[in-house]
């Protein structure tokens, strides 16, 4: 009886217990999949189910469906949102531009796959994360130069890009150690442009340099308006919430038979058994649901050396030891971070001191060095912002305070003649005062 | 309704983007690799019978011989449902048609005791599942075993509540007291009375069966289409119990149908291109990622293709064995072309397969390309009915070479499939004329290619560089704003016309990566770009320097298109105006914005200068000197203390006095060398005041001695 009890009492517990997206447990495991048609759950389901295989609970909605919904009761629903529905021009449900942005803004993360024909409501959704579709509805990304060859498709919309962004946080490193031998990434869509003032929105994979986008079927009079390795194929976002979106302008690109798909480049004699999409994608949708580069600092200590407490205040000219944890999220736990280029800097209005950490490649990085002459309110910055990863930020506030009027140095011997006047004089006054009073 | 057209609009695209219009290809071997990925049993198992079914009807469709070995376990499962009597009858029908393929060893009376269990299902069924399970298993058992009764004595009744549940408008209900009517439910329906009938011990009303083909070729209006000429069937009603897509809805009504004409005689009047585009429409989905779409799509297309044989018809019973199966359905058949991108430069052939949908081979028959026109001029045909050649060994139909007339381009190509026995045309669905875009590509002549300044006042030439586009170079040239630019090449095609590609860029990139791009135009024959640096000085934001030309001329049907740095021109332009506008922004390279900062040491202000020791402590002893001096100063005077009081008190007084004096005096010694402040200046108190206490006592005392002594 008393075990039923105990159960009963856990039911409702247990959905805080598995699903939650908290700063323990990052990679959220309910993904919203809004689709145009469901039969791409078929057509695309080798991505679906490597997103499945790593403990993703996809729910597959259509996009118009009324019933849908990001969030109930002030709570969200979903931790992660997929939009296969590049047609849609209106959600169905409480879902729309306002609701995917606050959805992003509270931090989840969004995968958007365009296709040519966009809907305004789609390139709205991408414009706002900083990524410009080009506006021609009919344009497509052409490329003459490095097209994928095939027997029966022959403008040279089928590219075939192997130009992406040196990152193994963002790719895996896997790629980056067969780089002999790359398949190229199959893509079939739209491009866009990245707006350069803005700093959060990162180029994966871009065209070549002989690439442009335009309409296919008609002739060109102006120069388009996207050309050359300016275009964007696929491009990423973290936002300052370390929110993470994937911007594509092809859906066909996540199909099957993208995956599937043998592909040789135009001018290369070789020809790869599978395209790259299945590991590009795979691994990229590994760092947009933060399986990857997702970091966390804990245990900041500081304190003066040879000591073990953290002191509240720090005197000039002090030496202090510093050290932090840093761990990254490998999807199912935290792993210890190991980096060179971990910096802490101790700032008042400008660092003073900028150092980088050592490391014991188990997490934890540490460092000494001299409180600086200057006495004030000073801060343990860490400001760690690194391609791909999430930016971590910390800071401890710190008083320096001068040396008390008994901490100063006391027996100077360039003082001595000083101190030998003032005690000559008065050992002469001794002597004086008794001559004087009893001498007759 | 709007979600639906949604969702057919990213088919429509999907299947206009990747098939390229409409070519679609038999099933391939890639369907067979897809197949045994798709259907990997997990512990020597497929799960549920009805996925066993599928695996296995999938496999044998696809004549794949190295399936994984499920038999044993599958079989156990299979006696295990046929021999419970409280299997559901869903469960029972799976169980047989998995029989059907490994033919378990299942006894006689087990089949008794089912096909009894079955007929008394059947006689209280109402709902359409009900029928469907129970006939379409007593169906099953008849093929199995010939030794158990299974025929129906009441088979207008059955027939007749069935058909009760169908609408006017050829669709179904699954039961009478469920208002819905489904496309799905019709195909079921169709698939449960076309049991019927082969089950019927007497022969069935012909009334019925007429009735009910009537309902097919209502059923068969309501098909839809897509753009590229394939037809499919879909719910009406989207929000329809257990709602079923255009994939499963369609093939449960060709499942339906084509049962029903194998067991009827007499044609059914369905269109030849409809049953094309059915066949179409399966092909264009490709390679389903999903087992059951899978098995949908492979067993409706063999449901198609088995029309072709006379194939043993469900009923042997005694009254119709007599007729032989004939053929109501006409099979389809697929025009596909292994390439449609064909070199000139190469000379590539034509090749067009015909095959059923399967892939198995045609009946004798000749492929006509009709016509052929550049795509986006339907008027200006270039070939005129050509007949293709037939290469028996391959297969394959054949155009040896293009004709003269087709140059480098983008054109439709019309076929026609012709079948050389009248026979066949009944039996076959061609399709009338199937049109295939073809890409014709070839090396395109490169030459007169020249870059030159010109003046801009005569238009006088200042220098001239002759080209060679084929390989990079490495022209330099300068110029001022009053001078022009001059580019210009000549494309000719392998059959030696004007090409005009689709992109033909020039590049003009800054030292500072600022990029501008032009067109370059044609003019007749010539391709020609003149840039008046005059006109263009504002765009250039008047930006003085080197800048790189780089020309991009491509097409799809260009084989060797290309990006070629030209060179570079030393601009010099006038000093920016004011109000100039700035260059835009440019894209910052992300690695740059994210590296580790340089380290910061603080620098630490300098101690103050000190002299060495040794000369503070010469200082010390010269400043000990005076003393010295004093002291020696009061020898050679000859101090005495004969004043020193004689009595007991004022001795006592004047040695605490002094006493005093010398604590005041220790205690600065002390505070020099540890003591603070505010200890001293308390100590300090107490002793001034005890000093001035003994301090009066023995000055007054000697003051009173030497003012008798005065006296005295």
């Amino acid at each position: 009886m008393s075990k039923l009890l105990i159960f009963l009492t856990l039911i409702p517990l247990l959905p805080i217990l598995t699903t939650s997206f908290s700063p323990e447990n990052p990679s959220g495991r309910r993904v919203l999949v809004l689709l145009d048609d469901l039969a791409l759950k078929s057509s695309h389901s080798v991505f679906f189910n490597s997103l499945q295989s790593r403990g993703f609970d996809l729910d597959f909605k259509l996009a118009d469906d009324p019933k849908i919904g990001l969030h109930r009761y002030g709570q969200y629903l979903y931790d992660g949102l997929i939009l296969f529905c590049p047609t849609t021009e209106r959600f169905g449900g409480s879902i729309d531009l306002a609701a995917i942005l606050d959805f992003v803004d509270s931090g989840h993360d969004l995968i958007i796959a365009a296709d040519s024909n966009a809907s305004d409501l789609i390139r709205e959704i991408a414009t706002e994360s900083g990524v410009d579709f080009d506006e021609d509805p009919a344009a497509l990304v052409i490329d003459h130069s490095s097209y994928a060859v095939s027997n029966t498709e022959g403008d040279h919309t089928l590219i075939a890009s192997d130009e992406y962004i040196k990152s193994d946080v963002i790719l895996g490193s896997k790629k980056i150690e067969a780089s002999a031998d790359i398949a190229p990434v199959l893509f079939q869509g739209i491009g866009h442009s990245l707006n350069p003032s803005n700093s959060l929105v990162l180029k994966v994979l871009s065209a070549s340099p002989s690439a442009y986008s335009s309409n296919p079927k008609s002739k060109l009079s102006n120069p388009p308006s996207l050309t050359g390795s300016a275009i964007s194929l696929v491009s990423i976002v973290q936002a300052r919430n370390n929110a993470r979106i994937l911007i594509s302008g092809s859906l066909s690109m996540f199909s099957n038979r993208f995956f599937r798909s043998e592909v040789q480049k135009a001018g290369s004699p070789t020809k790869h058994e599978k395209s790259g999409n299945e590991q590009f994608l795979t691994e990229l949708s590994k760092w947009v649901f933060h399986e990857r580069g997702h970091l966390k600092a804990m245990n900041v200590r500081h304190h003066k050396a040879g000591e073990a407490d953290e002191p509240t205040i720090y005197r000039v000219n002090d030496d202090l030891e510093y050290s932090v944890e840093i761990y990254e999220w490998s999807g199912a736990s935290w792993e210890p971070y190991v980096a060179d280029d971990v910096q802490v800097q101790f700032y008042m209005m400008s660092p003073y001191v900028l150092k980088n950490l050592s490391t014991d490649k188990k997490g934890s990085y540490f460092t000494a060095f001299k409180v600086p002459d200057v006495y004030g309110v000073f801060q343990f910055k860490i400001e760690y912002q690194r391609l791909g990863y999430t930016s971590l930020s910390l800071s401890k506030q710190i008083p320096v305070r001068p040396f008390k009027h008994n901490e100063y140095e006391r027996f100077i011997p360039a003082a001595y003649p000083y101190y030998g006047a003032a005690f000559s004089m008065m050992t002469g006054f001794f002597i004086f005062t008794a001559v004087h009073l009893y001498s007759k | 309704m709007a979600r639906n057209l949604g969702g057919f609009l990213v088919l429509i695209l999907a299947i206009s983007i990747c098939e390229a219009a409409s070519i679609f290809q038999p099933i391939s071997d890639s369907h067979r690799s897809a197949a045994l990925e798709l259907f990997s049993p997990t512990d020597g198992t497929f799960g549920s019978l009805e996925e066993t079914y599928e695996a296995l009807r999938t496999f044998e469709i696809l004549g794949i011989k190295k399936r994984p070995d499920i038999s044993t376990a599958s079989c156990q499962s299979v006696s295990e449902t046929l021999g419970s009597s409280t299997s559901s009858l869903k469960d029972v029908f799976h169980a047989l048609k998995v029989n059907n393929i490994l033919k378990c060893k299942v006894n006689d009376e087990t089949f008794q005791g089912v096909a009894k269990r079955l007929k008394a299902v059947l006689n209280d069924a109402s709902s359409l599942l009900d029928f469907y399970y129970s006939i379409g298993s007593l169906v099953l058992i008849k093929d199995q075993n010939s030794e158990v009764d299974v025929l129906l004595h009441d088979a207008d009744g059955v027939f007749r509540s069935i058909k009760a549940l169908s609408q006017s408008d050829g669709r179904w209900r699954y039961s009478s007291n469920n208002p819905e009517s489904s496309t799905y439910a019709a195909g079921l329906a169709l698939e449960a009375l076309a049991g019927t009938v082969s089950l019927a011990s007497s022969e069935i009303d012909q009334s019925l069966i007429v009735t009910l083909k009537n309902d097919i070729v209502k059923l068969f209006d309501s098909i839809e289409k897509y753009d590229d000429g394939s037809f499919y069937f879909d719910e009406k009603l989207v929000d329809a119990r257990e709602h079923q897509g255009p994939l499963s809805t369609t093939s449960s009504v060709v499942r339906g149908f084509t049962a029903f004409a194998s067991v009827t005689s007499g044609s059914i009047n369905v269109p030849g291109d409809k049953i094309l585009g059915l066949a179409k429409f399966f092909l264009g989905i490709g390679i389903p990622g999903n087992s059951k779409d899978f098995f949908n799509q492979i067993d409706s297309l063999a449901c198609l293709e088995s029309n072709r044989q006379t194939r043993p018809c469900w009923d042997s019973s005694p009254t119709q064995s007599a007729q032989p199966c004939t053929v109501q359905v006409s099979v389809p058949l697929i025009l596909s072309l292994p390439a449609t991108v064909l070199s000139l430069t190469k000379k590539d052939q034509l090749k067009v397969k015909v095959n059923t949908v399967l892939g198995s081979s045609a009946p004798p028959l000749t492929v006509k390309l009709v016509r052929a026109f550049i795509s986006g001029t339907k008027d200006s045909s270039v070939i005129e009915s050509l007949e293709l050649k037939f290469d028996p060994e391959t297969a394959v139909h054949f155009l040896d070479v293009l004709p003269k007339s087709v140059d480098v381009g983008n054109y439709k190509f019309v076929f026609e499939i012709v079948l050389h026995d009248s026979e066949d045309k009944n039996v076959y669905a061609t399709g009338g004329q199937t049109q295939v875009p073809v890409f014709v590509t070839g090396l395109i002549k490169i030459d007169n290619a020249e870059i030159a300044v010109l003046d801009s006042d005569h238009g006088s030439i200042e220098t001239q560089k002759k080209l060679d586009l084929a390989e990079e170079n490495a022209v330099s040239l300068s110029a001022n704003h009053l001078q022009k630019l001059r580019l210009s090449f000549r494309l000719a095609t392998p059959r030696g016309n004007i090409f005009k590609p689709h992109q033909a860029f020039l590049k003009l990139r800054h030292e500072t990566k600022v990029e501008h791009i032009f067109v370059v135009g044609n003019s007749g024959k010539q391709f020609e770009i003149i840039l008046d640096f005059l006109g263009l000085v504002e765009k250039f934001f008047y930006l003085s320097g080197r800048y790189d030309i780089e020309l991009t001329v491509g097409d799809a049907v260009m084989e060797n298109s290309f990006l070629r740095a030209v060179g570079h021109v030393e601009l010099d332009l006038p000093e920016a105006p004011e109000k100039a506008p700035r260059p835009p922004p440019l894209a910052v390279d992300p690695s740059s914005r994210y590296g580790p900062k340089a380290e910061i040491t603080h620098i630490f202000r300098a101690p103050e200068k000190r002299p060495p020791q040794e000369l503070s402590l010469a200082f010390l002893g010269l400043t000990l000197l005076p003393l010295v001096g004093f002291l020696i100063g009061l020898l050679r005077i000859g101090v005495n203390l004969k004043n020193f009081p004689t009595s007991a008190v004022p001795a006592t007084f004047a040695l605490l006095f002094h006493l005093g004096i010398a604590a005041v005096l220790l205690l600065y010694v002390l505070f020099w060398l540890k003591l603070d402040l505010f200890i001293t200046l308390k100590t300090l108190c107490f002793l001034g005041t005890f000093l001035m206490f003994v301090g009066h006592r023995i000055l007054s005392h000697l003051a009173s001695t030497s003012a008798k002594l005065k006296s005295a």
